[in-house]
């Protein structure tokens, strides 16, 4: 989980004259009335269907159909085999989420430098300033466009360029999760003490040598917090990619509800509860061997 | 035991660890097809060269800020269900209205529970879900967004409502408050901006999630989004997409202002 505080915005923003207490708060509930009616007054909005009887007989068969009423044979849950191979879809979506937290944080060492504030006004480093401020906007764009669109839409275009497998999911969620990684990464980067960074090049220390003695040592232990973070949420997102046919459990998934294979769904989910509850472990884990 | 316990807290351990994970992901990818597939190559260029010559027909536009719409109600619609829920539930796992004891550590620890689970499966495994069991309706996805982020916003709310500074708690009990009264009092306001801000990043996620929603069959720009694929339009999708990120940056905008002012 990400602590509130952290996704602090310095975008820099004039007020308007009006009070923006007063303001958001008439706003949120014109939004939240226009909203309502707008999907209440549609033809078919279904909030009509939530109080029929019809519906919850429906929803009461689909969750007994989950739990094997009424299947053909014996339900996969009770079978070996369907345990076994969901356990080896498992895996594979385990190593697909590795990746992509990998690439994501990869990706993001690599760039979260330009994109903070401090660094593209020359209070930390040093570079070019014709050079600095282009790249900033540039970083930032890239940071808020990847994290604008979601995994599934990434991997609905990935799997235009990548064969599909664990790769391409990987590859769909560290797009987006480089813009949310890279931000905060960033922002970390514009609270951080000046004091040591000023006295090393003071010391006569080189640009290399005041990021990796000055700059990084302060940055390392929260930008793995959040990077562990971010790792529970991508392996609760891998089934959505799966879906586009990135592999792994996600895809089983699809094709057991297409095929009213209830019972194996069951299995599937099981196993993906199982796996974020793992990864939520093991996260945590870490989290507090990297502090 | 010492040795091992030191081996344990280093970082170098840290390291090794990660580095073990990667290289057994990387071992798991199947290196025996082609990563990139044929004409892969040839739908890269044309997915990059699209991205600048977004579709900007006065006809798409309007189809396409409909869309948008579409998108925001559902994800307002959702974030409306989910605040209540993540509110009362948030305040039960909290447990700052209950007397200590047994009892109310049995209630936190199964509110705790209960909301984990509703929040550990995605939302849209939630939504087709609901699909199978309603049908097919807006209600299927806005009662799927609701359930899943009323489970985030619930553990948030209540670990932000336990790690209230006491001090001024304790002022408030000290001239006689009823825990009701801190609550109103002395909790909610000091919680307040983290909740809101917390509140408002999950909007924008919200915003995300009620997109991809289009793609169980509810309209908004995730269906508009996977119509144009289908077609292979890629100017159509770029436009689409720079619409999401325009509400994005939007929302951003709204809560950046006003936690600036919340804070201040």
């Amino acid at each position: 989980m990400i602590r509130p505080q952290d996704l602090g915005h310095r975008v820099s923003f004039r007020m308007p004259r009006i009070d923006v207490v007063k303001g958001s708060i008439v706003a949120v509930i014109l939004l939240a009335l226009v909203s309502w009616s707008y999907i209440l007054l549609q033809d078919s909005t279904g909030f009509g269907d939530l109080f029929s009887p019809s519906t919850w007989r429906r929803g009461s068969d689909f969750v007994g159909r989950l739990l094997g009423v009424g299947s053909a044979g014996t339900p996969a849950f009770l079978t070996l085999d369907a345990w076994v191979d969901g356990g080896r879809l498992a895996y594979k979506t385990l190593a697909m989420s590795i990746l992509a937290a990998v690439f994501a944080g990869v990706a993001v060492l690599l760039t979260f430098l330009p994109g903070a504030r401090n660094v593209a006004s020359g209070e930390l480093g040093s570079g070019h300033p014709m050079a600095r401020y282009p790249l900033f906007i540039l970083v930032r764009g890239l940071f808020i466009f990847s994290r604008a669109v979601p995994e599934l839409i990434w991997a609905f275009l990935v799997i235009f360029v990548l064969s599909p497998g664990i790769l391409t999911g990987a590859v769909a969620l560290a797009i987006h999760n480089y813009g949310i990684l890279g931000k905060l990464s960033s922002e970390v980067v514009e609270d951080l003490d000046p004091k040591p960074t000023r006295a090393l090049q003071a010391a006569g220390a080189g640009n290399s040598k005041v990021l990796f003695y000055g700059i990084l040592p302060q940055v390392m232990p929260q930008f793995l917090t959040y990077l562990l973070y971010r790792w529970e949420v991508i392996i609760r997102t891998t089934i959505v990619v799966g879906f586009v046919g990135a592999g792994g459990l996600g895809r089983e998934f699809r094709l057991s509800m297409s095929f009213f294979h209830y019972t194996d769904v069951t299995v599937l989910l099981a196993w993906y509860v199982i796996l974020v509850v793992f990864v939520d472990l093991v996260s945590s884990w870490l989290r507090r061997l990297a502090r | 035991m010492a040795f091992s316990l030191r081996l344990l807290e280093s970082r170098r351990f840290i390291t090794l660890v990660l580095l073990g994970a990667l290289a057994w992901s990387a071992y798991n990818i199947n290196w025996s097809e082609p990563i990139v597939h044929s004409g892969g190559g040839s739908s890269l260029v044309t997915l990059v060269k699209s991205l600048f010559t977004p579709e900007l027909s006065p006809s798409f536009l309007k189809l396409a800020l409909e869309a948008t719409w579409v998108t925001i109600a559902y994800a307002v619609a959702g974030i409306s269900i989910a605040v209540p829920i993540g509110l009362s539930l948030g305040l039960v796992a909290s447990g700052v209205l209950t007397k200590p004891g047994a009892q109310r550590r049995v209630v936190m620890v199964a509110t705790r529970l209960f909301l984990a689970v509703i929040r550990s499966i995605h939302e849209l495994v939630w939504a087709l879900l609901f699909v199978a069991a309603l049908g097919l309706s807006p209600m299927a996805g806005i009662l799927a967004l609701g359930i899943t982020y009323g489970g985030i916003l619930g553990r948030i709310y209540a670990d932000i409502i336990n790690d209230v500074p006491d001090a001024p708690l304790k002022a408030l009990r000290s001239s006689g408050a009823s825990e009701w009264k801190v609550l109103l009092y002395g909790r909610l306001p000091l919680a307040l901006s983290d909740m809101l801000s917390y509140t408002f990043y999950r909007f924008e996620c919200a915003v995300r999630a009620a997109a991809v929603l289009g793609f169980v069959g509810l309209g908004g720009l995730g269906l508009e989004i996977q119509l144009s694929l289908d077609d292979l339009f890629f100017d159509e999708v770029w436009t689409l997409l720079y619409f999401l990120v325009g509400i994005i940056i939007l929302v951003d905008l709204w809560s950046s202002a006003l936690r600036k002012r919340l804070v201040s």
